[in-house]
């Protein structure tokens, strides 16, 4: 006798399950370019990546502040965890921004997850999970910077090297286009930036011999609008700096993993390149190798190079100059700070590229040296087949993605350092599409290593330095509450007098710190929020914490409900 | 002992115990059973059928191979005497059906690009003893999204 089955019937959503959906309020419909052009006027929201097209990652909320904030505590904590199987399961790590829109939270984490949540609560609205391939090659962990935001959409990329539009309301999809080739060794980690009617995203692969581009694509229809390459082909300006025979040019990196800012007077925006490929063998790539570990200035309209400024010509040590350029003036000039994974602080005048000044950040650095006009002398780099050199800073840099902060108020940077070396020996090997392409085996040391944050003026002048037995390895946020936040690799979230330096105030998360903390408020309670889950490529900025625990959690700190403001 | 042929590999996991339940180690080694490709209709929508045999606590097939990115339809049946679950990677969100013992059930996945993607049955262990499975994507990005420079070697 024939038994019917049982209808098990469709498969659904697994948030469906969660207890947890709904919609959001239309709060992002009327998020607009001149809205994010005059961000921080709106102090309660965070509208895009740094908090402001300069980069400073500087807020004016001040209801916590060098007074108070030792009455901060945990206000909220949404936890998402992982399950199954994943892309770079012993890699992930929650590494987003998070941005707030009247009230509402859109935050990314690793894996292809974006969320809504109610910034007040912690309560998940919506999720968004894109399906991401269990091979895909990732150099640096399954990892995700964060979101952008306009025109009732929610943007992210995708660890498979997709940019998708999302509905801000409920998380569906409105667009999505392929901008890498995942066969080819390229992903995305890139928190896109919204400038004027697009949204642009850079590259990932720089690991494994791609080409580094910056795509720009139209808000509305997912048309794409540009691509700038950032490594020119035979006979593109540039050109002369790689080999004439052969393709090292093709092969060469310069990728755009971490977000560009934008100054509206210029028209520029001002990307920070990645490290040429092979990492560390630089012999099948002679030249200086432009435009890697390079400031360029790419037009927001045409996605042309108007001007770039090289950090480290010819690069044999993987010092990426993704890191931010922060926008800021002094004495009438209009002007860009940098810190480089080389150790130096870069400030170049960002009308025409021209330097002005560069100051060494970090106390060891052996690799070489540049001098105040610029002038850049290698010293211990790997040049010879399996013969071991150790160098100061390591791979990952003196500071590594993690960004700085810039306070209008006190005018210094804030900057997290890693104080710490390693070894690379040189091994040639053949290029092969989606095959790690360094050219070394390299050995991050375990012992004898630091961290602080510093603050710097704009002349390199260090003012104050906090001290930490771990390299500091998350971003710094500053507000006009005269303080800096800053988590820790072994789980610490501190705050920081910004005139001084002091420990006000500390709170152990649970797990290390390897994201960007953002400021917000809502109902007029200012809320502090950090992303904590160590992991990424901690094998490459901090081995001797390879072993600690991952973490998946978002934590709001808040002063007590009713405290009075000061 | 060592293997050095596919035909070998076979003989070599049945004779240890490996592709199946209790023999070898405790469970079964995941994606040790069938391979099946996908089946594209005219529409472009691709079809298959997997089946939880009884007693395996296996997918059959453990790979299912698309032949590129899309919509795929699957087929679930348990004949399994357990229940089961299924939660399946898609583009939006994961999909997820509940198999009682002696079910039928059906979901729609979109995956939109080349790599593989695993899929299981996530209740009690059944993902250890072996109802994990892969999805395979063949294929390339569009040609918009490749690099602009010359063909390169792969492995």
């Amino acid at each position: 006798m024939t038994v019917e089955y049982v209808d098990a019937g469709e498969a659904i959503d697994q948030g469906d399950l969660s207890g947890k959906h709904g919609t959001a309020p239309p709060v992002v419909e009327n998020v607009t370019y001149e809205r994010i052009l005059d961000a921080r006027s709106e102090p309660q929201n965070w509208l895009t990546y740094y908090g402001a097209y300069n980069g400073q990652r500087f807020s004016p909320l001040d209801q916590i502040n060098t007074e108070n904030v030792k009455g901060i505590g945990p206000a909220w904590i949404f936890q998402s965890g992982t399950s199954g199987m994943i892309a770079g399961a012993s890699t992930y790590a929650f590494e987003a921004s998070p941005l707030v829109v009247d009230g509402i939270m859109y935050v990314s984490g690793w894996d292809g997850w974006v969320w809504a949540l109610d910034a007040k609560t912690g309560t998940e609205i919506w999720r968004y999970k894109h399906a991401t391939p269990f091979d895909i090659s990732l150099c640096c962990g399954n990892v995700n910077r964060g979101v952008a935001v306009a025109k009732g959409k929610v943007f992210s990329v995708t660890p498979n090297a997709h940019v998708i539009a999302l509905d801000a309301a409920t998380g569906k999809k409105i667009w999505d286009k392929t901008y890498g080739d995942v066969r080819a060794g390229e992903s995305a980690t890139v928190a896109p930036l919204v400038v004027k009617n697009m949204v642009v995203v850079g590259s990932s692969g720089g690991e494994f011999g791609v080409r580094g581009h910056l795509d720009a694509f139209d808000l509305d229809s997912g048309e794409h609008v540009w691509r700038c390459y950032m490594v020119p082909k035979p006979g593109e300006p540039g050109s002369e700096t790689w080999p004439s025979d052969g393709q090292a040019w093709a092969r060469g990196g310069a990728n755009c993993w971490l977000t560009g800012t934008f100054d509206p007077e210029t028209n520029l925006l001002y990307i920070g390149t990645g490290n040429p490929a092979p990492d560390f063998d630089g012999e099948v790539r002679e030249g200086d190798n432009l435009f890697t570990d390079s400031i360029v200035a790419v037009d927001a309209d045409s996605g042309q190079i108007r001007w770039h400024y090289q950090c480290t010509p010819h690069d044999v040590w993987d010092y990426d100059s993704i890191s931010e350029c922060i926008l800021f003036e002094s004495e009438g000039r209009k002007l860009l700070g940098h810190f480089d994974k080389n150790g130096y602080f870069f400030v170049v005048d960002r009308t025409n590229g021209e330097l002005v000044q560069i100051t060494p950040f970090v106390d060891r650095i052996d690799w070489g040296n540049i001098t105040r006009d610029g002038k850049v002398t290698p010293a211990r780099y790997p040049d010879k087949e399996g013969d071991p050199v150790h160098f100061y800073p390591g791979p990952a840099g003196a500071k590594e993605w993690t960004h700085a902060a810039y306070s209008p108020e006190t005018e210094l940077f804030y900057v997290p350092i890693q104080d710490v070396g390693a070894t690379a020996t040189r091994r040639r090997r053949e290029f092969k599409e989606s095959i790690p392409y360094w050219g070394a085996g390299v050995q991050v040391d375990i012992e004898d290593m630091t961290g602080y944050v510093s603050a710097f003026d704009a002349n390199g002048e260090e003012k104050w330095r906090w001290r930490n037995n771990l390299p500091m390895c998350a971003s710094v946020l500053a507000t006009a509450g005269n303080l800096v936040f800053a988590g820790t690799p072994s789980g610490e979230f501190n705050a920081l007098d910004a005139r001084t330096g002091e420990l006000l105030w500390q709170f152990q998360c649970g797990s290390g710190h390897h994201s960007s903390p953002t400021t917000y408020s809502v109902d007029g309670r200012q809320f502090v929020v950090v992303p904590v889950g160590w992991g990424g490529w901690a094998e490459g900025f901090l081995p001797g914490m390879l072993g600690a625990g991952h973490g998946s959690a978002l934590i709001a700190f808040a002063l007590p409900e009713g405290t009075p403001s000061r | 002992m060592t293997t050095s042929s596919a035909q070998d590999r076979a003989e070599l996991l049945h004779k240890l115990g490996l592709d199946t339940q209790n023999k070898g180690p405790i469970g079964r080694v995941i994606t040790t059973g069938n391979i099946e490709q996908a089946k594209e209709h005219e529409d472009g929508t691709m079809h298959v059928r997997l089946r939880i045999n009884p007693d395996e606590i296996a997918w059959d097939p453990a790979v299912i191979v698309m032949p590129h990115g899309g919509d795929l339809e699957i087929e679930i049946f348990n004949d399994d005497l357990n229940t089961h679950c299924a939660l399946f990677p898609s583009n939006g969100d994961r999909k997820f059906i509940w198999l009682v013992n002696h079910s039928r059930g059906r979901a729609k996945l979109n995956l939109d690009g080349p790599g593989y993607y695993w899929f299981s049955s996530p209740t009690g262990n059944d993902e250890g003893r072996g109802l994990t499975g892969a999805i395979v994507v063949l294929g390339d990005v569009p040609p918009e999204a490749r690099l602009d420079r010359p063909e390169q070697p792969r492995p």
